[in-house]
């Protein structure tokens, strides 16, 4: 349909859009296949398969470590979810209004964590978290707020929201960009209006910003939750899942499963297993935001 | 016309950009992060005779960065069989320990193995039954000098039946207890405990006094498995038991000897016995404190030993002895007995055949040879070889107290070494969960059952 208003043949159109359908079925189609392939059969490399049929899917649905890290996945993306898009969204607000001075200085000094690689972050906050070398602990025993000092990576009951923080801190500038964009599509002439109609601060953030960005607010949690959703390097480098299996995560279950225990079997079934789940939890996504398209 | 001429420039260019974007990337994934590639060869133009040009391919993780004394070994053994063996060319590629075993593991999962390489022994069972490795038991009988210059029951941990499948780079103990006895002076324990109620007691003393007692970095989860478990496991248990397991005689994790051990874990736990990060830190961090003389002991291996020799401020370095963990009384185990002994080992791959597999085997002689041993003797690592006569005075103070420690004694079974990946998961996890109180003993000694039967179907 798309073709007909620019009147080019279905033929062209499909010549164009080869190179990057076949780079696709290579790196995704195909993997996922082998996947669901694999997830039949008890295999640890080599020749021998054995076919075990669904018995490897029903292992999965009684197993409590899996759901363990699903659930720990949920904790990361409500945390997440709050604090990728919510802090962002409190510095646009920052960003449009006049009493914030040097606003690209500020803009690049929150995106440079984003270009940072996932194991420098990881090494860099296992430092801060550090129980008696860490500068977190180092600053408040400075401030005498000793009663907060905490083991931040070692305490089951915490280590969970420890590890959100990196995942936050990193990622508030794409989300910030992605905002910032949104808004600046927003015709200056209709901000002037509501500026006019006593729309300031807060109020126009909340009645004339939000409202018109709201889309794109939209496709950012959804980033947010198929981002988090994958989320390994970060932990596995800080705790490595640990202590025991306290923070856990989905792709590392699937991960330790497949290349410590070597069980690839049962592996690619966890994998296909975070698959449909995230499918689910997109979809569940869309249908509470509502999206018309 | 234009449109079409325009098209085709647009999907070139599209082409274009996939292979340019494609090209770099590639030849990155061979040479990226810690790995290198060497190509040693010799190519002796104008040799009498027409040498067959034969190369091996040879994985291993003998880097001179993390593997010091051991790395210069092999590369003299190596050195040595390429200058012997004209049109022998060996292509290397070596990465450092912690992502060797990961990509080894991949790499037989595709069935993309080396000529030869480097395993774990808890490896082994799967290699064998994927028919990966090859034996090298009719070799081993042929050359009686070779096989009789290994150090006693160095074959253990490669040998199923009774082939043997590979030859161990090195024997070592996983679990030597190092203390400060200046600390342990200064607190008023003057002798290093004897068993283990005292030490216990020296525990609790330690721990009032402000110093940390055992310095653990259990990060990676294998260090309190390998380097404290195994032994302690086996004071409890003793070995017989071990065999048990292994053989699937009966013996089960659940038994009240195995509990105990766990239970005995625990008890230093409770007792404030290790550092509050136990979990967060590493191996190589839990030595940190014990420089600092914050820690009064950390228990690693004897590959440890070197470091410390190197790292250690002068007066911890003075002050360090070695020791075992104590006997327990009353029960099973060997009072003076440490685990360890040979877990990784040079292999073939079954694929070898004829002149190939020769000059393998060649290759595997050198690098078990008594010359070898002495290298390594003299870097200040242990060999599983009886090293020819070596040079006394390159020997640290702390290799010479190991040497003497291990002469008096005999190694059992690190955990690792045997039980399948699977199983050794859950006790590493376990064992985390164990110091900070996530589980009783009870109850992780019957996950790890359960796993351990769940490998048995």
């Amino acid at each position: 349909m798309a073709g007909n208003r620019f009147n080019v043949k279905k033929k062209t159109i499909w010549i164009a859009l080869s190179p990057s359908i076949a780079f696709f079925v290579f790196i995704v189609v195909i993997p996922l296949v082998l996947s669901i392939y694999f997830s039949f059969y008890n295999w640890s490399g080599g020749p021998n398969m054995k076919f075990v049929g669904l018995e490897n899917y029903k292992e999965l649905l009684m197993d409590g470590d899996f759901w363990g890290s699903f659930r720990n996945n949920l904790y990361i993306i409500v945390l997440c979810v709050i604090g990728q898009i919510g802090i962002p969204l409190v510095l646009c607000g920052l960003f449009i209004s006049r009493t914030l001075k040097f606003k690209e200085f500020h803009r690049t000094v929150i995106f440079i964590p984003v270009v940072l690689s996932a194991v420098v972050i990881g090494f860099l906050w296992s430092m801060i978290y550090s129980k008696d070398m860490g500068i977190l602990n180092l600053i408040l025993r400075s401030l005498s707020m000793e009663g907060l000092i905490r083991n931040w990576l070692n305490d089951p009951d915490i280590v969970l929201r420890s590890v959100s923080a990196p995942l936050i801190w990193q990622y508030i500038g794409v989300y910030l960009v992605i905002f910032m964009s949104a808004i600046q599509g927003i015709p200056q002439s209709v901000l002037e209006v509501a500026e006019l109609d006593g729309a300031v601060g807060f109020k126009k953030l909340r009645y004339v910003v939000f409202p018109l960005i709201s889309n794109t607010i939209k496709v950012a949690i959804m980033l947010c939750i198929s981002g988090n959703m994958k989320v390994f390097d970060h932990i596995y480098i800080m705790t490595g899942g640990g202590p025991g299996k306290s923070s856990m995560v989905m792709a590392q279950y699937a991960y330790t499963n497949s290349f410590e225990m070597f069980k690839l079997g049962y592996g690619s079934t966890i994998s296909i297993g975070i698959l449909v789940l995230s499918m689910t939890l997109i979809m569940l996504s869309r249908k509470l935001g509502g999206a018309k398209n | 016309m234009y449109k079409k001429l325009m098209a085709l420039l647009l999907v070139g260019a599209l082409l274009m950009s996939l292979l340019v974007g494609c090209g770099p990337k590639e030849e990155a994934a061979s040479n990226d992060g810690d790995a290198q590639e060497t190509t040693g060869g010799t190519t002796e133009e104008g040799a009498e005779q027409e040498v067959e040009e034969i190369e091996l391919t040879f994985m291993h993780n003998l880097l001179e960065e993390t593997e010091g004394g051991a790395a210069i070994a092999f590369r003299d053994a190596i050195d040595k069989v390429l200058s012997e063996n004209p049109g022998l060319t060996i292509t290397e590629e070596a990465l450092a320990s912690s992502s060797y075993h990961t990509k080894i593991k991949t790499t037989a999962a595709g069935n993309e193995l080396p000529d030869i390489f480097v395993i774990r022994a808890s490896m082994l069972d799967m290699l064998i039954e994927t028919e990966l490795v090859g034996s090298i038991d009719e070799d081993l009988n042929a050359d009686t000098d070779w096989k009789d210059g290994f150090l006693d029951g160095s074959f253990q941990a490669f040998s199923r039946g009774d082939k043997v499948y590979g030859i161990p780079l090195s024997a070592k103990s996983t679990s030597v207890v190092f203390y400060n006895e200046d600390i342990f002076n200064e607190v008023g324990i003057e002798q290093f405990p004897q068993n283990f109620e005292e030490f216990k007691q020296a525990v609790a003393t330690l721990a009032e006094n402000g110093y940390t007692p055992i310095s653990l970095g259990n990060k990676d989860k294998w260090v309190a498995q390998s380097c404290i478990i195994s032994t302690l496991g086996d004071r409890f248990t003793g070995t017989e038991w071990f065999d048990s397991i292994l053989s699937e005689g009966g013996a089960s994790f659940t038994d009240q000897e195995f509990v105990n051990a766990l239970n005995a874990m625990k008890e230093l736990a409770d007792l404030n016995g290790f550092n509050e990060d136990s979990s967060s830190i590493d191996n190589m961090q839990q030595r940190t404190p014990y420089y600092n003389k914050e820690a009064a002991m950390f228990i690693e291996g004897a590959w440890a030993i070197g470091d410390v020799s190197k790292d250690a401020p002068e007066d911890v370095l003075k002050a360090t002895k070695l020791a075992l963990l104590p006997p327990v009384e009353g029960s099973k185990g060997r009072a003076d007995a440490f685990s360890g002994g040979s877990s990784v080992a040079f292999v073939i791959n079954s694929e070898l055949s004829g002149e190939k597999r020769a000059l393998a085997v060649e290759v595997l002689k050198a690098l078990s040879s008594p010359e070898y041993g002495k290298t390594m003797t003299e870097y200040n690592k242990f060999a599983a070889v009886k090293p020819a006569a070596y040079d006394e005075s390159k020997l640290t103070e702390l290799t010479k107290q190991y040497m003497e420690l291990a002469g008096k004694t005999t190694f059992t079974p690190v955990y690792d070494a045997y039980l399948s990946p699977a199983v050794i998961e859950v006790i590493n996890s376990g064992l985390q969960e164990l110091v900070i109180d996530l589980v009783t003993p009870e109850e992780l000694a019957d996950k790890i059952q359960k796993e351990y039967e769940r490998t048995l179907e």
